[in-house]
């Protein structure tokens, strides 16, 4: 894989800044057109063939897969009590991570907290600055987006309408199926369209159970939908199938890539094309705009270990940075022609800012699977996936929009059940009895899109680089707070139903942030007076500025948005490379 | 002691406080982990095959935080809450101890460690004022009832002996099952090898339309 130098005479076809899902997606389709782009990544460059560890037993680690001395990972408590930049309290951490980087397998992919710090109301922002992002350790849930998203307004009357519909993005998913690969069984639902599976995994005894129990009330439970290749895919060599193999739910990616991550499923292949420059370390501080234009000119970044300032050039910019991230750096990009930032004459930029909310959730025991022999329950990709119910035949009388749940249930490396109480001889045996018989499911709720939950600068702290911070101004409404009472009836009454032993019930909301969704910063719409982007996620203001990450997210809905981020990319890159041939931009 | 007394541990706290004083003058336990005043040969005695001077070398130098008598103490400690079977070896076997060790010498905190001492230090008054001896030359039902005294008040977190008794099961499970003995031994992890298929269930729900 050779990789060309950057060239800072030239002009590229497209600059792309950020390189996750949505960066890499954009390399991957404006390479594939034959244009000449250059990546701008703000992180390292990391060597993920050996970064990502997905099998290494923990006896093998230095500190059993934990954190080295010296450095900590935010706990929830410290979210809500401590204020980001993190200062007194911390001092004895050197390194200090988010909520994900509490492990020796993660820590290398997220951001150090004190170098980016951010401020205003709680928000647990977990950043993964390296090539790939967040790509490198996603949960892999892979779900489409339908009508029932795209259409909301049409059925409740809040919000807006997405400006496409099912129809404009399904080829687009079906594209990404194809080149990423994806596992799950088909299921002819509505509201949630099936995708090209390929061979799904087996449900285990607990969650058969589950699929029964809840049947008679009309509800579905499917295999996890995940972005892993199970069938192998013979176009990309650097991605083996799916084993099966184990240690799935360790949160430190797949070390043979069955699971999609950006740098071995979009970028490598985009480099082999000979038309991508990568350059990471690059960190963007704001998109250049030629005066006599208006247009956008190039992307204007620091080296993030010399501190040295460049200026690239492009006949396109892409900002692909992630939600906040992306509508920061609009927001850092003024000038004389664009006094409140790049694209934004709406005053959207920032705004309309949404996300799932997480935290009520079930954990229980199938108690006929006590002392039945272990199976390698976390060998698969992921577990199971209950679909939305609310608000899909019936209105809810007390909140709009839906909520599914993840599932988790089986035996894993490290054994379920090892905060019960007691000790000896009977905790040991029960653990190794009950290991495989635990079930538990967690809910994500759609956030309204609400132009109240913004993000805009700080007007003093800036990050090690000199450039302003992120302030938050987010809170969930009272819509969200009674659709998670409602999480936690439904998910009692479904493991009720199935005949578990309930263990615990909770309906304890986590901290904004938490579901790692963040969507919505610079929407999509067709009055450029209310929206931010156009259906091809093209600023209305600037021809040739996309901004083609969750940014453009008209509402979150309750499905993981990461496969939505890759088609609407596509569909945006497709049309993009065809007004840069016809001259349009 | 009856097990089926429930132990009021704020009122017995008392009185072990009272007695500590004066055993500690005795005891093999020093505040401070640098001391040298550990007896070699108590320690080699308690795990043959496995002395002092080696076990604590395992953890890496300059990771030394205990006494060889109180990593003796900590093997005894972690084998009381998960023990050999007839399945599988237990803390001591799967060397939990070196695993505490190697974490309390690199750790950075400086609370962590002062639990630690501190618990130590209760333990043995514990075992003085329960058992009328040493934790270490307790039986095992007498190692038992001890730290049944504090699992059974896991509750009352503000004493200094139930924070020592949360962070020792804390780090002696994480240590145990992410053993060897842990993983392979006992809980038969069948991960990390090809399978041709995931066994999972056979699922007679008929396809939903």
């Amino acid at each position: 894989m050779a990789e060309p130098e950057v060239d800072l005479n030239k002009k590229y076809d497209a600059v792309i800044i950020g390189s996750g899902a949505a960066g890499g997606m954009a390399a991957h389709v404006l390479t594939s057109h034959g244009l000449q782009v250059l990546l701008l990544e703000a992180g390292k460059k990391l060597n993920i063939e050996q970064e990502l560890r997905s099998m290494e037993w923990p006896y093998d680690n230095a500190h059993r897969g934990g954190l080295p001395p010296g450095s900590h990972s935010l706990n929830h408590n410290e979210y809500t009590i401590r204020r980001p930049p993190y200062g007194p309290g911390f001092e004895k951490s050197k390194n200090l991570y988010n909520y994900i980087g509490n492990s020796d397998y993660t820590k290398n992919i997220v951001v150090n907290e004190r170098d980016n710090p951010y401020t205003g109301t709680n928000y647990a922002w977990v950043r993964a600055r390296c090539l790939g992002g967040k790509t490198n350790i996603w949960g892999r849930l892979a779900l489409r987006l339908s009508d029932y998203d795209f259409k909301a307004k049409d059925r409740d009357g809040y919000g807006e309408n997405w400006p496409i519909s099912y129809s404009d993005i399904a080829p687009y998913y079906d594209k990404v199926d194809l080149y990423l690969g994806i596992t799950g069984v088909k299921e002819n639902l509505p509201y949630l369209p099936d995708s090209i599976f390929q061979r799904p995994t087996k449900l285990n005894c607990a969650e058969v159970t589950l699929k029964q129990g809840i049947q008679k009330m009309g509800r579905v439970l499917t295999q996890y939908r995940a972005g892993v290749t199970t069938d192998g895919l013979k176009h990309n060599k650097y991605r083996s199938r799916c084993y099966g193999r184990g240690a799935c739910s360790r949160k430190g990616g797949c070390d043979i890539h069955a699971a999609f991550d950006s740098p071995t499923g979009l970028i490598y292949p985009a480099m082999d094309t000979g038309n991508l420059t990568l350059r990471t370390d690059s960190v963007a501080r704001e998109i250049t705009v030629d005066p006599a234009t208006g247009k956008a000119s190039g992307v204007h970044f620091t080296d993030s270990q010399t501190m040295k300032d460049y200026t690239v050039r492009g006949k396109a910019v892409i900002v692909a940075a992630s939600t906040l991230e992306s509508a920061r750096l609009l927001l850092l990009s003024k000038s004389r022609l664009y006094p409140n930032g790049l694209a934004n004459s709406s005053g959207h930029v920032g705004h309309n800012f949404c996300e799932h909310i997480m935290g009520p959730y079930v954990a229980g025991q199938a108690t006929d699977l006590v002392g039945k022999p272990p199976t390698l329950d976390d060998g698969r990709p992921g577990s199971f996936y209950l679909t939305r119910f609310r608000n899909l035949a019936e209105k809810h009388p007390k909140f709009i929009r839906g909520y599914g749940f993840e599932g988790g249930s089986g035996s894993s490396m490290f054994p379920p059940g090892t905060d019960s109480s007691g000790f000896g001889a009977s905790f040991k045996e029960e653990i190794r009895k009950n290991q495989g018989s635990y079930i538990a499911m967690g809910a994500f709720g759609e956030v309204l899109s609400r132009y109240e939950n913004f993000v805009d600068l700080d007007p003093l702290v800036k990050d090690k680089w000199g450039i302003p911070a992120l302030r938050f101004h987010y809170k969930f409404g009272d819509n969200e707070h009674r659709m998670a009472a409602d999480m936690k009836e439904t998910a009692q009454e479904m493991f009720e139903a199935a005949g578990f032993k309930i263990i615990f019930v909770s309906d304890r909301v986590l901290t904004e942030g938490w579901s790692i969704h963040e969507l919505g910063t610079s929407r999509m719409g067709n009055d450029p007076k209310t929206s931010v982007l156009n259906q091809f996620q093209q600023s209305h203001d600037v021809k040739n500025l996309f901004v083609v990450d969750g940014s453009a997210f008209v509402n979150a809905s309750c499905q993981n948005p990461t496969w939505t981020i890759m088609a609407l990319c596509w569909r945006s890159c497709d049309y993009l490379a065809d007004q840069l041939a016809k001259n349009d931009l | 002691m009856s097990k089926s007394d429930p132990v009021n541990l704020k009122q017995d706290r008392r009185q072990w406080l009272m007695t500590s004083a004066t055993v500690l003058g005795a005891a093999v336990l020093p505040l401070s982990g640098a001391a040298t005043d550990a007896l070699p040969s108590e320690t080699q005695t308690a795990q043959p095959g496995a002395g002092a001077p080696q076990t604590v070398g395992d953890a890496k130098s300059g990771a030394r935080f205990f006494t060889p008598g109180q990593h003796t103490l900590i093997e005894e400690l972690s084998e009381t809450i998960i023990p050999a079977d007839s399945h599988s070896g237990g803390a001591k076997a799967a060397k939990v101890a070196d695993f505490i060790e190697q974490t309390l010498g690199e750790s950075t905190d400086d609370q962590q460690k002062a639990i630690w001492r501190e618990g130590l230090r209760l333990m043995e008054s514990m075992s003085q004022h329960y058992n009328g001896k040493s934790f270490v030359n307790a039986s095992a039902e007498e190692k038992i009832a001890v730290l049944k005294v504090l699992s059974d008040n896991e509750q009352l977190t503000e004493l200094p002996e139930v924070q020592f008794f949360r962070e020792l099961k804390r780090l002696t499970v994480h240590g145990y099952y992410t053993s060897k003995i842990g993983i392979h031994d006992e809980l038969e992890y069948k991960g990390n090898r090809v399978l041709m298929e995931y066994v999972g269930c056979n699922d007679p729900t008929p396809p939903t339309t």
